[in-house]
């Protein structure tokens, strides 16, 4: 199953009405505030109803029409193809998991310079890793990543501690 | 006249040495975003947003200005060497700009581009002067019933548009961004609502990490995901870099009506860039007397749609600034940066701050005139720029990513936002989900909520003047055409019928 396929389109409409059906009904047993004595039609869950309401039809009519709306995006594409790329998905692995890591687990544990060198000095390292590659030039590639991270990391942290006197996290 | 008094005197006010500067670093660095496929216009204001709060109001704006106009111009760049646009926006400038790179007119299809642009934002400047200032009037005899179907047609229309032939999934986008925008701390009783037990919810979501994981890190997702691309032999190296006077003159009608077609596009809200360019793109094929040379190299269809992409900025922050509605995704972050910098965008505007609107159309001045300078001077540093390995850069973005919204409120939670969004802003992207209505959803949910129940207040709960108070009545009628328009069977039943029309009266004629 890929992201752009029609079993996608109806496992997410599956997900999306479940959504609809949690809204409707969060916005049906949110508080009234009778107790303010408000006027019953500016209740807070009314607008959530609605839009709960909504999401439950999109995402019925989503599940009916999958098949049918993926055969006309194939046809269109027929006549204006996507330009052609070739997709890495460890590539996506690795830059999705790594930069998730440095976001919620690197940064705050340590020094935020020091978390994120480490996270560009990784990040580069990895992505130009060529293990074909002669030992020195190996060396090379790993000692300018890590100086290039030192710099760009350091820059970064300044910027935002000196000059937008931001208290680093 | 009081218009141009009012632009007179805005422009001897900016025309500071602190402001070029500001023009200058701003609109470089834009066309440098622009031009790296990947980093979008709206990832670049957002990112910018983070940068410039401690700069003064007229500054900061301006900063965010000609990194939104400079990055929609340098779209252009990897567009014409790459074949891949560097931002959606410059999609339609890849049909033909490739192909004259190819045939080894990199340089003077550049040159073109640049034309095009800076004539495109002047149009669209020339029509924000002219229309902001009665739209913003107009707009003041607005209640909440109007308000109310004001943001239903921005998330309609901005579905519609932006969804392609499926536009069910534009206004799935829609609505996930109107329940993100009800959660937290509601307009009317500050009742706190789906804030799910964690107090950092309480104050809803905030725009800028939303926007920044959406488009910053979903895009250094896609950037890595996909494979490296190779810059165009650029033959064109030696081609000349000045576009011809009468080339542009050639194209006088095709430039002008790209420019009106741009900024329209623009005024509708949610739409943006893309959908200008390809507009205008498809208008200049259909009257084209080289209509057989789009798609393979024609100066035509690129000068279309650059200017027409072009002319979507200024015409974007017509109703950004006039109604507080983005016309484009990089619009709306400049609403949330508006409101940071201490301007209430919205029908007061021309009542509280009514030399602003001219403020800003000398920033889209000046930011023109950057980029065609910059665009026509600096032609082989940008291809310089395009080299840039990807390994390098998008570690950095993604560390912006990372602190610029921990900036805004100094909170690790603005992160997780960042990050929960960029996944699933690189997931919803892959499936096809437009991000433009999704942002429009997160902007309009306050102004949907409380514009419905204020006016289910103010009217006792009945519905009807919802219907019949002549602009919501408009309103009802469009939003319900352009979605009973969408439904495919309808279109496909609709354009049968015209062809049985159209052939009924050829007969007619031919026996005739």
């Amino acid at each position: 199953m890929t992201f752009d396929s029609a079993t996608a389109d109806r496992w997410t409409s599956i997900a999306l009405f479940a959504m609809g059906v949690a809204m409707l009904i969060g916005g049906y047993t949110m508080d009234r505030l009778e107790i303010r004595q408000i006027h019953p039609a500016s209740i807070p869950g009314l607008v959530p109803m609605i839009l709960g309401a909504a999401m439950m039809l999109c995402a019925g009519l989503l599940f009916l029409s999958a098949r049918a709306a993926h055969s006309a995006v194939a046809a269109d594409r027929g006549e204006h193809p996507k330009h052609s790329s070739a997709e890495s998905s460890p590539n996506l692995f690795f830059a999705a998991s790594y930069s998730v890591v440095y976001a919620l687990a690197l940064v705050g544990s340590m020094p935020f310079a020091l978390a994120t060198a480490i996270y560009i000095a990784v990040f580069y390292i990895h992505f130009t890793w060529d293990k074909t590659a002669p030992i020195h030039q190996r060396l090379m590639r790993v000692g300018y990543g890590i100086g290039f991270a030192v710099i760009g990391a350091y820059a970064i942290a300044s910027l935002f501690q000196y000059g937008f006197l931001v208290r680093l996290p | 006249m009081d218009g141009l008094l009012a632009l007179a005197q805005a422009f001897e006010q900016m025309a500071t040495s602190q402001m070029l500067f500001h023009v200058i670093w701003a609109t470089l660095l834009g066309i440098f975003v622009g031009s790296l496929p990947g980093l979008t216009a709206t990832m670049g204001v957002a990112l910018l947003t983070t940068l410039t709060y401690t700069l003064e109001r007229d500054a900061a704006i301006t900063v965010l200005i000609c990194m939104y106009v400079g990055a929609i111009y340098g779209g252009s760049r990897s567009a014409i060497l790459l074949n891949i646009p560097g931002t959606p926006a410059s999609a339609a400038t890849a049909l033909d700009g490739y192909p004259l790179a190819q045939a080894g007119r990199a340089g003077y299809a550049m040159a073109l581009a640049t034309a095009g642009s800076a004539i495109g934002t002047l149009v669209g400047i020339l029509l924000l002067v002219m229309l902001a200032p009665p739209l913003a009037e107009a707009a003041l005899r607005f209640g909440s019933f109007e308000f109310f179907w004001l943001a239903v047609f921005g998330i309609v229309i901005s579905g519609q548009l932006t969804g392609g032939i499926t536009p069910l999934k534009g206004y799935i986008a829609g609505l996930l961004g109107l329940m993100v925008a009800m959660i937290g701390s509601e307009g009317i009783h500050a009742h706190i609502r789906f804030n799910m037990g964690i107090p950092e919810l309480n104050g809803g979501i905030g725009l800028i990490p939303a926007m920044v994981g959406a488009f910053g890190f979903a895009e250094v997702l896609t950037v890595m995901w996909r494979a490296k691309a190779k810059v165009v032999n650029a033959a064109g190296e030696k081609d000349r870099i000045l576009p011809k006077l009468a080339d542009l003159w050639r194209y006088k009608f095709t430039i002008g009506r790209s420019g009106i077609i741009g900024t329209m596009v623009g005024i509708i809200p949610g739409v943006g860039e893309d959908i200008g360019a390809w507009a205008s793109y498809a208008a200049a094929r259909r009257t084209s007397r080289e209509r057989a040379q789009f798609g393979k190299g024609s100066y035509e269809g690129l000068t279309a749609a650059e200017t027409g992409n072009s002319a979507v900025v200024p015409g974007a922050l017509i109703p950004a600034l006039t109604l507080a509605v983005p016309g484009s995704a990089p619009a709306a972050v400049l609403i949330a940066a508006l409101f940071i910098h201490g301007v209430r965008p919205g029908p007061m505007i021309m009542i509280e701050q009514p030399d602003f609107i001219y403020s800003i159309a000398v920033m889209l001045i000046f930011a023109t005139i950057s980029i065609a300078v910059f665009g026509l001077f600096l032609t082989r540093f940008f291809v310089l720029v395009l080299k840039v390995p990807r390994e390098i850069l998008m570690p950095l973005v993604f560390t912006l990513c990372v602190i610029g919204p921990y900036a805004l409120t100094q909170r690790t939670f603005e992160i997780w936002v960042m990050v929960v969004f960029g996944l699933l802003g690189f997931i919803l992207r892959q499936m096809n989900y437009p991000m433009a209505p999704l942002v429009l959803g997160i902007i309009l949910g306050a102004l949907l909520d409380k514009s419905l129940r204020r006016g289910l207040t103010l009217s006792d709960g009945d519905l009807t003047p919802f219907f019949t108070r002549p602009i919501s009545a408009v309103f009802v009628v469009i939003i319900l055409a352009s979605i009973i328009l969408g439904i495919p069977t309808v279109r496909k039943a609709i354009s049968r019928g015209l062809d049985r029309l159209l052939k009924k009266q050829a007969k007619g004629t031919a026996d005739g």
